[in-house]
């Protein structure tokens, strides 16, 4: 039986400490530093190939980074994955959802994956809570990608997370569809879920987060407060980075 | 313990629910077997050869390249939309993940054969019922490691663009040592020879059940995880 490390009281939900990923000469993830405090949303913008999607995959356990530490809901990525699982629930392009099965088959097979109780009963109320439940019995096959997007959503707070992770959930979606995600998020994070964010979508991603990053070639060119952000330089502020690859704004490394 | 074996059976229940659906796994493997019988049946001159001695190879070729069609799609499955990484994402133990997918493939390949085998016994003008309970403990074995390595294979090979070739590539050189055994072990009890004479092929055959299970418990965790 491994002894896993237990969560610490204090009220971070994420920290992460010099934290690299290198597929080869490739740095996915180059020496990342942050903290995020329980309850905060933050919203990670960065370029395509700047290492996102692999930040959260290091930080949901699925990829183990080359070195640096995360602490995830307090334990260590590394060592108490299967506990880390029960506190994090995960959005992403890839949609996780059997195609031939309804939303409560899928909803009722990830529940008893993770052990709930009353799994047929958890995976109605999230379905409700999404509002998928009237189409609760047909295909997820026959869904549009929107519809998709909230089940997937349904899925990740099935077992009540206190941190979502959420990788360009914006993407595909149709301008009904994002405002419908985006009020869904606000809710869950009116909730007190602790939620990282990335994005394309400056105006969603700016719109509800507390923190904001900028990824850039495996690096954070800044990591700020929301407050701290111009949202009308923001773009400027973003080529600006990206072209020039520099620490533009204060790191809270 | 209770979750781990809840985390099987959900497993379980869900490949169920999609086969039982879209019924695409068991018509192809079924077919397919139907096929490679009814091939040999054509090609073999039956009132030359004896059926007891082309028999057990021509039923084995059936049930083990329909049941490659069957683990290949297995994990298939869990590709499609991400749903691998939905798993890998719960609070499960990977041997869960195994156990469950290899019981599933189990399952599905000993239904087909349980179709297959009346099929056979007709084309091949065998009388299986007389011997039909060493067939069945051979039948077992067989699929038993057949779907160990398998599944274990099929895991590894999913995240590769040519898992459709790589999966028996990798799969029949690890299988000869069962193969040779239940092919042996099929033709003696055609014959008549009773399932106490064949002690030694079914210790072989047990053996490395047991070896492919193990070295899958070792070796799963790595497989999945990168």
């Amino acid at each position: 039986m491994v002894d896993h490390p237990k969560p610490n009281s204090s009220d971070s939900a994420i920290e992460v400490r010099h934290l690299r990923k290198e597929f080869g000469v490739l740095k996915a993830v180059d020496g990342i530093s942050f903290e995020l405090k329980r309850g905060e949303f933050l919203s990670v913008f960065g370029p395509n190939g700047a290492g996102k999607t692999t930040l959260i995959k290091i930080l949901t356990g699925l990829t183990r980074p080359s070195s640096g530490t995360a602490r995830v809901a307090g334990y260590e990525v590394e060592e108490g994955r299967s506990e880390m699982r029960r506190e994090i629930g995960v959005i992403s392009h890839s949609t996780a959802l059997y195609a031939d099965l309804t939303p409560m088959e899928n909803l009722i097979f990830f529940g008893k994956m993770y052990g709930l109780e009353r799994p047929a009963e958890s995976a109605l109320a999230s379905l409700e809570d999404v509002g998928l439940a009237p189409r609760r019995h047909d295909r997820v096959r026959t869904f549009s990608r929107g519809m998709v997007q909230r089940l997937s959503i349904a899925r990740a707070i099935l077992h009540d997370p206190s941190i979502l992770f959420l990788d360009e959930p914006f993407t595909g979606l149709d301008i009904h569809a994002s405002n419908v995600l985006k009020e869904q998020l606000q809710n869950l994070h009116n909730k007190k879920r602790t939620i990282l964010m990335t994005t394309h979508d400056v105006s969603c991603g700016l719109e509800m987060c507390d923190k904001v990053a900028l990824q850039v070639m495996g690096r954070f060119a800044f990591f700020t407060d929301i407050k701290e952000v111009n949202k009308e330089n923001f773009e400027t502020m973003y080529f600006d980075a990206v072209r020039d690859n520099q620490f533009t704004m204060g790191i809270r490394a | 313990m209770n979750l781990f074996l809840n985390q099987i059976l959900a497993i379980v229940w869900k490949d169920f629910v999609t086969e039982l659906k879209t019924r695409e796994l068991f018509s192809a493997m079924f077919i397919f077997a139907l096929l490679v019988i009814l091939i040999f049946i054509f090609s073999v001159n039956l009132s030359v050869v004896k059926a007891s001695e082309v028999g057990p190879g021509v039923l084995w070729v059936a049930f083990l390249f329909s049941g490659t069609i069957g683990l290949n799609r297995s994990f298939m499955l869990e590709q499609e939309n991400g749903c691998l990484m939905g798993l890998m994402l719960v609070p499960a133990d990977r041997t869960a993940i195994y156990f469950g997918k290899l019981i599933s493939n189990f399952i599905f390949l000993s239904i087909m054969e349980l179709f297959i085998l009346p099929l056979f016994m007709i084309f091949f003008n065998i009388d299986i019922l007389e011997h039909l309970l060493p067939l069945l403990i051979v039948i077992f074995l067989g699929t038993l490691g057949f779907c160990a390595l398998g599944t274990l294979l099929s895991s590894l090979a999913s995240n590769l663009k040519t898992r459709e070739i790589m999966l028996p590539i990798l799969l029949y050189p690890l299988l000869i040592p069962i193969i040779i055994a239940v092919v042996r072990m099929t033709g003696q009890i055609l014959n008549g020879e009773p399932l106490s004479e064949m002690m030694n092929w079914i210790g072989l055959t047990a053996s490395f059940d047991i070896i492919y299970i193990g070295v899958s418990i070792m070796t799963i965790d790595h497989i999945l995880e990168e």
